[in-house]
């Protein structure tokens, strides 16, 4: 703002130290709140599971966002517990092989979606085969996966309309893991998991 | 008082008493003045009014006053130039605790309270001034004791400062004062009516509100006598299936903010609205208008929360029922022009929060539908006329969104089933994110630092009853006050004649001949106001022109306005 009203232009000038109502480039603050406030949100919960019928969603295409583990399952429960890799030669049969995929859904809730591996043979049930195709189309483009039992295998909807792009957490898959499974890791035959899967609990 | 600003070679502490009919202008009766840099005092009774202020003025002295619009006004009314550096001690204490009301108010006894500063005697204070407001003091008080009765107000306005000043943010409350300096202008001009139509409706409203009701409920028949049934309401709703918000108790929500917001939604609803409200809050007998034919009254500036004037609806002729606003009309000669910033506060949302996206969406000329064709809802080469109906449900989304509104009422709003309504809310988060970060963010900020505030340091303090929905909305309401304010100061200081500032609009009245000049004097203001505002960004204007004989005309209350005029004769 240049212009002055007429008592100020007839070649009075304030002095340079007083405060000038007019000179509104020197007042102006700012509004950065998203810097200024200093909030982050933390990532405490991620759940494990495979994203319900009505969930559209995403999974992370970078291959270091994925990995496979040996997962103990506990049907009534719907809770996947992680087999530290020292027990795993003893707990051969109790656990199965899945590949964890980072997800996250529309809401933005960030899950790892476990899909079970091929047995070593190679063979493969067609609901997991299924499941590894929805995920593996979830890398490109948001996906809603239905189970179809007449069919034997999951639906897979693919979204026409090109929907914005998911907002990805910042943490790498290790911290993701962590924080899936601090209170769900078998370090020891002791486990609970293990007890219980074995009659003694 | 030791903390004095150095920078001003004078300070003067300013009040005037005067005398104020219903919608006249002030007539000053004394002025006291104190310079405390000298500790001289000036008193001046009405007979003794010079050429201009006693004291001295320009840009190196600091012109201090309470709620200076007022002084201002005299000034106005005695010829005396604005004063080019205001202090407004009012401004600044509403700034203070503006979220947080003061336990005896805003006015100088309350902010004197506040302090803990001695009010001096004011029940005695009281009845006199009733006596030099009404113009009755003549015979009962004499100039001695006036003028000490206006200086005893300068000496606690001395100590107001004294306490005030350490916390003061003086460059920025300067340019508050500006602002209280472009009011004093704007009411003083005050906005030109048809005096002769109000006469007439003054006469007749009594008389023809039976006739009017049964005029405009036919469409509705929800009235019995002049009784408003609810369920009559409720019956009328079902049958046209329209959805309508209901309060938590499951009854219907009648305020009159519901009833405006579905007017928006449903235009054909207006009629009953504005029916409502003229009967309900029409006191035609308070709209304030002098003797010159223009409705002035005091526009309240920097009253509400968000900074914005707050007049008084039943003597501001811009109050709630708009069909009212066809009294205005320009005298012979002149045009009135109604300037208005096109979706500002969209345009102030996404330039504040740097949102590309939103900005591109302004920028474009139809925010509602680019915003459907970002979100992908439409095709990219879709139009307002192609696409209709998405448009307007995408306009509903971005209205809601700054109403802080839920899924549940916008889908009343639009007539939808909720998840229709969520699915666009959830379109609004997800193509504009960066403005929900930076939403989420202010909220945060206000939260965690107990205020938020304006570019022009206008700060609102969280309290315990603070809203989270309103401290989201703030940047928006209160930057776009502050645009205001800039403009009027640029529209006022530039030779425009600004008759009403009106949300995110002003009223300009001019001789048909210098018309066009001023409107793009005002546009030019209004555009140089939002790039001071938003960093650059550029808002554009809507104008719609008024000549005489011609009065100005809202379509919301069309369909009212010609019914009362048919039934006072006066078609």
């Amino acid at each position: 703002m240049t212009e002055l009203p007429e008592n100020n232009r007839a070649g009075k000038e304030a002095p340079s130290s007083a405060p000038d109502p007019f000179d509104l480039s020197n007042l102006r603050l700012s509004q950065s709140y998203t810097e200024t406030a200093g909030v982050k949100k933390l990532l405490t919960t991620v759940p494990v599971r495979k994203p319900n019928p009505q969930d559209w969603v995403r999974v992370h295409p970078d291959p270091l966002m994925r990995e496979n583990f040996p997962l103990i399952e506990l049907k009534d429960e719907r809770e996947e517990y992680v087999v530290a890799g020292t027990l795993v030669s003893e707990l051969v049969g109790e656990f199965v092989s899945k590949t964890l995929y980072t997800t996250v859904n529309r809401q933005g809730v960030v899950s790892l979606w476990p899909v079970r591996l091929p047995d070593p043979d190679g063979r493969e049930m067609e609901w997991h085969r299924s499941a590894r195709e929805a995920a593996e189309t979830a890398m490109t483009g948001w996906v809603r996966c239905k189970a179809n039992r007449s069919l034997g295998a999951y639906e897979i909807f693919q979204a026409n309309s090109c929907i914005a792009e998911p907002v990805w957490p910042e943490l790498d898959f290790q911290q993701i893991i962590r924080i899936a499974f601090r209170d769900r890791l078998i370090t020891s035959l002791d486990h609970p998991v293990i007890k219980r899967l074995r009659g003694l609990a | 008082m030791s903390a004095l600003p150095a920078s001003f070679r004078e300070i003067v502490v300013i009040d005037f008493e005067f005398e104020v009919g219903h919608g006249e202008r002030p007539v000053p009766i004394c002025l006291v003045a104190k310079e405390l840099c000298s500790g001289r005092t000036y008193r001046v009774f009405q007979s003794e009014f010079g050429a201009g202020p006693p004291y001295a003025t320009g840009p190196d002295v600091l012109f201090v006053a309470y709620y200076a619009s007022a002084e201002l006004g005299c000034y106005k009314v005695l010829g005396w130039p604005t004063p080019e550096r205001i202090l407004d001690l009012f401004t600044e204490f509403r700034n203070l605790t503006n979220g947080l009301p003061p336990p005896a108010g805003a006015s100088l006894l309350g902010a004197l309270t506040y302090f803990g500063i001695d009010g001096i005697g004011a029940n005695e204070k009281k009845e006199m001034q009733t006596a030099l407001g009404k113009g009755t003091w003549a015979g009962v008080y004499t100039p001695e004791e006036i003028l000490d009765y206006c200086e005893s107000d300068v000496l606690a306005l001395e100590r107001l400062l004294s306490v005030m000043l350490p916390n003061i943010d003086l460059p920025r409350a300067l340019l508050r004062g500006r602002y209280m300096g472009a009011t004093a202008a704007i009411e003083h001009a005050g906005v030109p009516v048809d005096t002769d139509t109000l006469d007439l409706l003054r006469d007749k409203w009594v008389s023809i509100q039976d006739q009017l009701i049964a005029g405009i409920d036919s469409q509705y028949h929800v009235y019995e006598g002049r009784t408003f049934k609810q369920e009559r309401f409720a019956k009328f709703l079902e049958t046209h299936d329209i959805p309508w918000p209901r309060l938590e108790s499951g009854a219907l929500d009648l305020g009159d903010d519901t009833f405006r917001q579905m007017a928006k939604a449903r235009p054909q609803n207006s009629a009953l609205r504005e029916l409502r409200s003229a009967l309900s809050e029409l006191r035609l007998n308070d709209l304030a208008v002098g003797s010159d034919g223009r409705n002035r009254t005091i526009l309240s500036a920097f009253r509400s929360r968000s900074g914005r004037n707050q007049p008084s609806n039943t003597k501001f002729i811009f109050g709630p029922s708009v069909w009212l606003r066809g009294l205005i009309k320009p005298p012979p000669g002149y045009a009135v022009a109604y300037i208005d910033w096109s979706q500002q506060e969209f345009g102030i949302a996404g330039a504040l929060s740097g949102d590309s996206k939103m900005m591109d969406a302004y920028s474009s000329g139809d925010p509602y539908l680019t915003f459907a064709k970002q979100a992908q809802a439409v095709p990219a080469d879709a139009t307002k006329k192609s696409h209709p109906n998405e448009r307007e449900l995408f306009k509903q989304c971005v209205l809601a969104t700054q109403y802080g509104m839920q899924a549940e009422s916008l889908a009343a709003r639009i007539g939808q089933p909720p998840i229709v309504a969520r699915d666009l809310l959830r379109m609004h988060r997800e193509t504009y994110r960066t403005f929900w970060a930076w939403s989420d963010a202010a909220l945060d900020h206000a939260m965690l630092h107990g205020s938020l505030h304006t570019v022009f340091g206008w700060r609102v303090h969280v309290g315990e009853m603070s809203n989270p929905r309103s401290l989201r909305n703030f940047p928006m309401q209160a930057n776009g006050a502050e645009m205001l304010r800039v403009a009027c100061c640029l529209g006022i200081e530039r030779g425009v004649e600004i008759c009403a500032p009106v949300h995110d609009a002003v009223l300009i009245c001019a001789p048909v001949e210098r018309l066009d000049a001023d409107i793009e004097t005002m546009r030019a203001a209004m555009a140089e106001a939002s790039r001071i505002v938003l960093g650059g960004f550029e808002l554009g204007s809507d104008v719609s022109i008024t000549r005489w004989p011609d009065r100005y005309a809202d379509a919301r209350g069309a369909v009212m306005w010609a019914r009362v005029m048919g039934l006072i004769g006066n078609e």
